[in-house]
């Protein structure tokens, strides 16, 4: 989500950011081994494997609300504007591959796209382009 | 946007992070400002200048006037 040099120490944003969205991915594999056990063990019917199917997406839910909170409550407005940045570049190139992906599937050529894989890969196409980002400065003469 | 920021800090002797401290922000922030890679904003670009006791065209370089 955001880079920190040596020597450097978190701003408090950050370190609200960090207590928020760790404990959300912890509930995440908690209860995706959770809901996943009790459906194939219990074979639930109705609500109940509704509420079990989706109960998965809610700390996910709860991590993006996170990162969104990170994005408004970040003072250091170059980090928010790079962090913006990086959110729409990353959700472009996952627009570029879901869509080319989708035409693919149409025509038969690939397989059905997971679309509970979308978060993590925007998180992927994030974070590739934080690195382009990063490594743009670098050569850009970023070393002091 | 180009500007006398690393020309100015490095006359009184700061380095980035000190003067990333007295304005509050990342020392990157600072970094990215000196090097023209970012351009702040308004408030930003006031506090720097008032930091520094100057008007805001003596720190930064109008776009119209750059050679």
């Amino acid at each position: 989500m955001f880079s920190i040099r040596r020597g450097e120490k978190l701003n408090p944003a950050q370190r609200r950011y960090l207590r928020r969205f760790f404990p959300a991915m912890t509930m995440y594999v908690l209860v995706l081994f959770a809901c996943t056990a009790m459906i194939r063990d219990q074979k639930p019917q109705g609500a109940m494997l509704a509420l079990l199917s989706v109960a998965p997406a809610l700390p996910i839910v709860a991590a993006i609300l996170v990162m969104g909170a990170y994005l408004i409550e970040e003072r250091d407005e170059f980090i928010r504007t790079r962090l913006a940045t990086a959110m729409l570049g990353g959700l472009g190139i996952m627009l570029v591959i879901t869509s080319i992906w989708g035409f693919l599937e149409n025509g038969g050529a690939v397989g059905h796209f997971p679309t509970f894989l979308t978060f993590p890969v925007w998180c992927g196409c994030f974070g590739l382009w934080q690195c382009a980002m990063g490594l743009r400065d670098r050569f850009a003469g970023d070393g002091a | 946007m180009n500007n006398h920021l690393r020309a100015l800090r490095a006359a009184r002797g700061w380095s980035q992070q000190h003067l990333a401290e007295q304005l509050e922000v990342s020392r990157q922030s600072v970094n990215a400002i000196e090097t023209g890679r970012y351009d702040p904003s308004l408030p930003l670009a006031f506090r720097i200048a008032e930091l520094f006791e100057l008007a805001i065209e003596d720190v930064f370089v109008s776009p119209s006037k750059e050679k």
